[in-house]
């Protein structure tokens, strides 16, 4: 029954398009740490936060698009809103990665605009669904 | 940057700032204060210079090129125009590569970081940290505080070392010197502990007398060494002749001008005098000119320059060796007035421009006109070591009479003042009586016994020196020492001349070194004796 269905299909497929460009870009990003630490001076005082804050962008990132995914395919309001909670989260590691990492490269700063695009899009639309299955 | 530090008391020792800014970096500028060839980012260059280069050896100047974006100086020659001139450009240049760094927040990424300099406070730390076989690349203590590293302060008093050149407040202290050339050139820095003299020409004109610089007594003291004014302690005129006088108040600033068709207040020589510390720091400096003047006819004239160091609280004694005699330097002689040898040459005033001869052993020197009695006293000091010989030729005619042309000759070959005494070793002091030779004195007359009832004139024809000297101390450094000086006068008799006639005899005078030193004995040390004595009281109830 078309009429009565509430979740939002542009952000279902946000969500999918997403899951495979962060497999791209969680890859990318681990390959350029490597490359930088093997190419300029990288001490593991500044390597260690690197590498950790990105293993932690990829948990939060499976988290988000689970509870996202779920919460929009059984139309809830509650892990929909958990997981715009969480993308405020992976903004903010995403800005890490473009501006406050150790070496920024011009790849990050592609890589990580396209992200943020992502997450801006899919925040408006998760906010558009909530305020459907509220209503 | 400048070779200076800071001075090493407390404070540690910091190298000199790092430059980054690409328009002031220069990697090919290799000669202080002259223009490299070929190097179109030298700061000493002239666009005269560029339009003789025919390629840029450092073509662009950047910072680390893995950046995305850096400021890039871009030097080359532009050989279209006539004359060739050289282009500077400052751009940003593009890194196309996706990988290029966009920023960094890591401040010692991409640059050397300054090690800490060792004083007597840190040593041990940097010992321990350093001293073992490996150490780690990046050690926690290694924070390039940018307070540490202090640019050249001006109040800072300054250190220099031996051959650095003497900073002046706008470049270097300059001594013109002949480049290639005999022309002056007036980009030959002076160094620190460099006693240099050096003569070349200038050309000059009457109607360019005004403009040119380097004439000009402003052009030499104008700039001052850092703190200390340069000041100008005496001042000779020359006239044109060439006759000498000195200037009673040497603190009037004598400007070339032009006067009666010459041009007056040239400066034809300046000597510098710069006293220093044992510290290495420069508390003096003093200019002595000699002026002179030229006239329509002169196109060029000859400059002579000299610098002096002397060390403060100390009397310049020029040494011919420390202690043993080296050799080509002048060999010491003095007089013993009443007691003690004195040798003239404590009066030596570094601050003249000719030297004083009388406080060496002096020959006469051959002119090129080879007549005894106009070579008026030019005199040459003998240099150890290096045999001479001189002479001239002596006309005689029927009316000279005998007991004056002995007195001329005698003065003629042995100077005005010959000495009494020569030192023995080339450091030889004037307390030491022991250090000094004295000389002997030696006659032979050549005579013909053919008419011993003539009453005869002996006249001297020669004066040989013969200059004993040894080897003397350590097998493997020996020292010169002198230890036997002989004058020998040669005279022959002077036949009366008829009248009308006349002869000419050589006059000769030589100097000859013979080294009489006997072999080397090597030394041994000294057995070491056994010494056994009994105590005194072992015989004790007995003696």
């Amino acid at each position: 029954n078309n009429s009565y269905q509430l979740s939002s299909v542009p952000l279902q497929i946000l969500f999918y398009v997403n899951g495979i460009y962060y497999i791209f870009y969680f890859l990318a990003t681990l390959a350029m740490i490597v490359y930088k630490s093997q190419v300029f001076s990288y001490p593991d005082d500044f390597l260690a936060p690197d590498l950790t804050l990105l293993f932690i962008m990829a948990i939060l990132e499976v988290l988000r698009l689970y509870l996202g995914s779920k919460g929009n395919l059984t139309e809830e309001e509650a892990p929909l809103g958990l997981s715009l909670v969480i993308t405020v989260g992976s903004v903010i590691l995403s800005v890490y990665f473009l501006v406050w990492q150790t070496y920024v490269l011009k790849a990050d700063v592609i890589i990580n605009a396209v992200l943020l695009f992502t997450y801006g899009l899919e925040s408006v639309l998760q906010v558009i669904a909530i305020a459907a299955f509220v209503s | 940057p400048p070779e200076t530090r800071a001075a090493a008391r407390a404070r540690p020792r910091s190298g000199p700032a790092p430059v980054t800014d690409v328009a002031k970096l220069c990697v090919c500028d290799l000669l202080v204060a002259q223009c490299d060839v070929n190097c179109c980012c030298d700061p000493d260059c002239s666009a005269a210079d560029f339009s003789l280069f025919t390629t840029c050896s450092v073509p662009i100047v950047t910072g680390d090129s893995r950046f995305c974006s850096q400021k890039a100086a871009i030097y080359s020659l532009d050989v279209e125009a006539n004359p060739p001139e050289r282009i500077f450009k400052l751009i940003d240049q593009v890194n196309p590569s996706v990988f290029c760094i966009h920023a960094t927040n890591y401040e010692q990424a991409l640059s050397f970081s300054s090690p800490e300099m060792p004083t007597a406070e840190n040593f041990d730390e940097l010992l321990e940290q350093f001293g073992s076989a490996s150490f780690s690349a990046e050690p926690d203590s290694w924070n390039m505080n940018t307070d540490a590293q202090n640019p050249s302060d001006e109040n800072e008093t300054y250190r220099y070392e031996y051959g650095v050149p003497i900073q002046t407040v706008d470049a270097f202290l300059r001594l013109p010197s002949p480049v290639v050339s005999s022309w002056c050139s007036d980009a030959n820095p002076a160094g620190f502990l460099l006693n240099q003299a050096t003569k070349c020409i200038r050309s000059l004109s009457v109607e360019k007398c005004g403009n040119i610089q380097a004439v000009s007594m402003l052009f030499y003291i104008n700039s001052s060494i850092l703190a200390v004014s340069i000041t100008v302690h005496s001042i000779v005129v020359q006239s044109l002749n060439g006759m000498r006088t000195l200037l009673n108040g040497s603190d009037v600033l004598r400007l070339p001008m032009v006067l009666d068709e010459l041009c007056i207040n040239i400066v034809l020589g300046v000597s510098y005098h710069i006293t220093y510390t044992d510290a290495g720091e420069i508390i003096e400096a003093a200019a002595s000119f000699v002026l002179g003047a030229i006239n329509k006819e002169a196109l060029s004239i000859q400059q002579s320059f000299e610098i002096s160091f002397t060390q403060v609280h100390t009397k310049p004694v020029p040494l011919s060796g420390n202690p043993g005699y080296v050799v080509g330097l002048p060999v010491r002689a003095g007089f013993r007035p009443q007691g003690y040898p004195f040798p003239i040459e404590i009066l030596f005033a570094p601050l003249v421009l000719n030297t004083n001869k009388y406080s060496q052993l002096t020959i006469l020197q051959s002119t090129s006109n080879q007549d005894c009695l106009a070579a008026q006293g030019a005199r040459t000091p003998i240099l150890f070591g290096y045999n001479m010989i001189s002479g001239c030729k002596l006309r005689i005619t029927a009316a000279m009479k005998c007991q004056p042309l002995t007195q001329t000759l005698l003065d003629l070959l042995k100077g005005q003042s010959f000495p009494e005494y020569v030192a023995s070793f080339g450091n030889s002091q004037a307390q030491d009586v022991l250090n000094w030779v004295p000389i002997t004195h030696l006659h032979i007359s050549e005579q013909r016994i053919y008419n011993i009832f003539q009453s005869s004139c002996q006249i001297p024809i020669s004066l040989e020196m013969e200059v004993k000297w040894t080897k003397y101390g350590s097998l493997v450094n020996p020292q010169a020492r002198i230890v036997n000086v002989t004058a020998t006068i040669t005279t022959t008799t002077l036949k009366q001349l008829p009248s009308g006639r006349e002869r000419t005899i050589p006059i000769t005078s030589s100097v000859v070194f013979t080294d009489i030193s006997s072999p080397a004995e090597p030394g041994y040390k000294a057995w070491p004796t056994i010494n056994a004595k009994l105590p005194f009281d072992f015989f004790f109830p007995f003696v």
